[in-house]
């Protein structure tokens, strides 16, 4: 293997990983965004999403479906994964965040960790301790370039996620909900006075930032080939550091950060001491957050919400 | 009604102590992952355990017990959460602990048991110092980490005769133990070069970054010193990257969940086992073990949980008592028939057990090359 084809090959191995810590960074940014939560759960919604895809995939491939219609499974399997985590993140909402809303933001804090415990063995007493084999529906197959290797599978996943991102950008942006929903964030008090109704648009969001994090599970379970019930614990940790590290509430912030945090991993591993890969990951997130604490692309914090 | 109360109370109080007199329990622990990564062959390690002590109460069990009772533990391959379970199964009073699996859990866990005297068998751990510190109650059921890394070493220079080796570890007592003998043994024969010695985080799914490195130095084979769920993760990935080195692991990967989910990938891996009697025995435990738990394989650490909580009963049972001193006396002293073999323990605790070379092939773990005779199956 060349040295041009060993830097290739390191950075689709670094926009493969960081676009999905991206992903998952989204749900965690957009929440933060809107309700000033972190959401703790949102790495076992990401699991969650990727049992619901096993369970659908495995089905269809029981049924001969997958090989007859390759693209309505896929999009069979995303859509139901996220449309299942979309109901339960409002559900988590609803029961564990809501009540909590006027309360002080520690409170929230804790019954976030616990939703969490609770998700992550609730997964555990009903899909089992051990890994679960994803059903293979991409293979390893793939092409080169040069000496460098990708497959289908990374390629498929690389623009569901740019397409997801892009999709979300719009919503934001160019919808009369993602108005709202950018007024929210903003101010809740004044967003209410102009008639906007608080309890949809949170709803909205609880719904649409656990979808990409299921959507991202599906993704590495695919990838992968295997799914555990506490694999979103790590998952978690670099995907909350992303959405720090660009800034937290912004959507940009998220993706940029996710793909800072999963380039600054694979280069380092590709040409230093491995060992150290974690260390120097968190490092970076320091030295960012000591020179802008708010983040690469945050906003300065208002008064009012301070 | 005052008066009543407290008299329901006392009877309350008589009934509970008559009936402890009367139905005497016998109490092992275990001390496994039964959450975390690595829960699957904890769970397999318990079952294991309870697979024996129901074949043991169905041939009669232990005179003067009427019921033998499993009290599980997790250590959850962590030191501290090991100690806790283990006082936990101290305060409990059990007579014998099968465990831990994680060598970084199981040598904090024998210090409370050493000091309370309580004998310990680990059906998993191998790093030498498990059973080097000296503790006289303290027994291992698999070959210790440099037996197998001299096995490893052995096959590489004259079974497979390369010249090149790259190691990966996951920074886990028991892996770097094994990195660290095969570092040794390659060093002092001088046959081998080791290219590379790269580190992986547990629980991560991603080593395309570290395997892409060792893609560029070629080596003819990378050594996966790391558990099951990663080990399945790293062959697929190295398949997807084109890595033409054979790719060779251990015993802590050596579970049917290596196949199932490394797929394909997992295919032409090399694993070093203890090699596995074909006797009826063991054909037997399978049946067993599969009926009791419904599955349709037995992972690969129930049949050393299984042999280690059935010599702690036999022990018992020999020596007539529940002393420590005297169950050890006859564990020490008895050459035991078990599923993984002829079990005699020397002065430390050590079997006399050797590995020999797997593979995977068309989907299962196969016999390939005997370090000892250096010739093929």
């Amino acid at each position: 293997m060349d040295n041009a084809s060993f830097i290739i090959q390191q950075l689709i191995n670094a926009i493969f990983l960081g676009s999905i810590y991206s992903l998952i960074a989204l749900g965690y940014t957009m929440v933060y965004g809107i309700i000033e939560l972190i959401n703790f759960a949102h790495g076992e919604l990401f699991t969650a999403g990727a049992f619901i895809g096993i369970i659908v995939l495995a089905a269809l491939q029981n049924m001969g479906f997958v090989e007859t219609h390759f693209v309505l499974t896929l999009i069979l399997v995303f859509g139901m994964a996220m449309a299942y985590v979309a109901v339960l993140g409002v559900a988590i909402e609803h029961v564990a965040y809501k009540p909590l809303r006027k309360a002080s933001r520690l409170a929230a804090i804790l019954s976030a960790l616990g939703m969490s415990i609770f998700l992550s063995n609730g997964m555990m007493l009903s899909q089992g301790v051990s890994d679960r084999a994803y059903p293979a529906i991409f293979g390893l197959k793939g092409f080169s370039i040069l000496d460098a290797r990708i497959a289908y599978g990374q390629i498929f996943i690389i623009i569901l996620s740019l397409v997801l991102m892009v999709a979300l950008n719009m919503f934001v942006n160019w919808t009369k909900l993602g108005k709202a929903m950018r007024a929210t964030a903003q101010n809740q008090t004044m967003a209410r006075m102009l008639g906007i109704d608080i309890d949809r648009t949170i709803r909205v969001t609880f719904m649409i930032g656990p979808a990409l994090g299921a959507a991202a599970g599906v993704m590495v379970g695919m990838y992968y080939g295997s799914v555990r019930f506490d694999m979103g614990f790590i998952y978690m940790i670099k995907a909350f550091a992303a959405a720090i590290l660009g800034g937290i509430g912004s959507i940009p912030g998220a993706v940029l950060g996710g793909i800072i945090i999963g380039g600054v991993e694979v280069l380092w591993s590709a040409f230093l001491p491995s060992e150290w890969k974690d260390v120097t990951t968190f490092v970076v997130l320091i030295l960012v957050l000591y020179l802008r604490p708010s983040g690469i692309l945050g906003e300065h914090v208002s008064e009012s919400r301070v | 009604m005052k008066k009543v109360g407290i008299l329901m109370l006392c009877l309350m109080m008589v009934m509970g102590f008559h009936g402890t007199v009367l139905a005497k329990t016998l109490k092992i622990g275990t001390l496994s992952p039964l959450t975390g990564p690595y829960a699957q062959d904890g769970t397999d390690i318990l079952q294991g355990a309870k697979t024996a002590v129901a074949v043991f109460e169905k041939a009669g069990g232990v005179p003067g017990y009427d019921k033998i009772e499993v009290i599980p533990g997790d250590s959850a391959c962590d030191g501290g959460k090991a100690t806790m379970a283990a006082n936990k199964l101290i305060n409990s009073g059990v007579s014998g602990v099968v465990g831990a699996y994680c060598s970084s859990a199981t040598i904090p866990a024998s210090v409370p048991l050493n000091q309370a005297n309580i004998i310990q068998i680990t059906p998993a751990s191998t790093h030498t110092d498990v059973t080097a510190r000296g503790f006289k109650q303290i027994f291992r059921m698999p070959p210790r980490d440099d037996v197998q890394a001299w096995s490893t070493v052995k096959f590489l220079e004259d079974g497979l005769k390369i010249k090149t080796l790259a190691l990966i570890d996951d920074r886990q007592t028991y892996t770097v133990g094994l990195t660290e003998n095969i570092t040794k043994f390659a060093k002092e024969n001088n046959k081998i070069k080791i290219v590379a010695l790269e580190h992986i985080t547990p629980a991560d799914k991603d080593f395309t970054a570290v395997l892409t490195k060792l893609k560029k130095l070629n080596p003819d084979v990378i050594y996966m010193g790391v558990y099951q769920p990663e080990g399945s993760l790293m062959v697929r990935q190295a398949k997807a990257l084109g890595i033409k080195a054979k790719m060779l692991s251990e015993d802590a990967v050596f579970h049917p969940k290596f196949i199932e989910v490394g797929g394909k990938a997992a295919e032409g891996t090399f694993l070093t086992f203890a090699k596995a009697p074909d006797t009826p025995e063991r054909k037997d435990f399978e049946k067993t073990y599969m009926e009791m738990w419904k599955v349709e394989t037995v992972g690969s650490y129930g049949y050393y949980a299984y042999d280690a909580a059935m010599i702690l009963l036999e022990a018992i049972k020999k020596a007539g008592t529940t002393d420590t001193d005297k169950v050890v006396d006859v564990l020490r002293g008895t050459a035991w028939n078990g599923v993984t073999g002829e079990i005699k323990f020397d002065e430390k605790g050590d079997r006399k057990l050797a590995h020999i070379i797997w593979i995977v092939k068309d989907g299962k773990f196969v016999p390939y090359w005997d370090p000892l005779t250096e010739k093929y199956f």
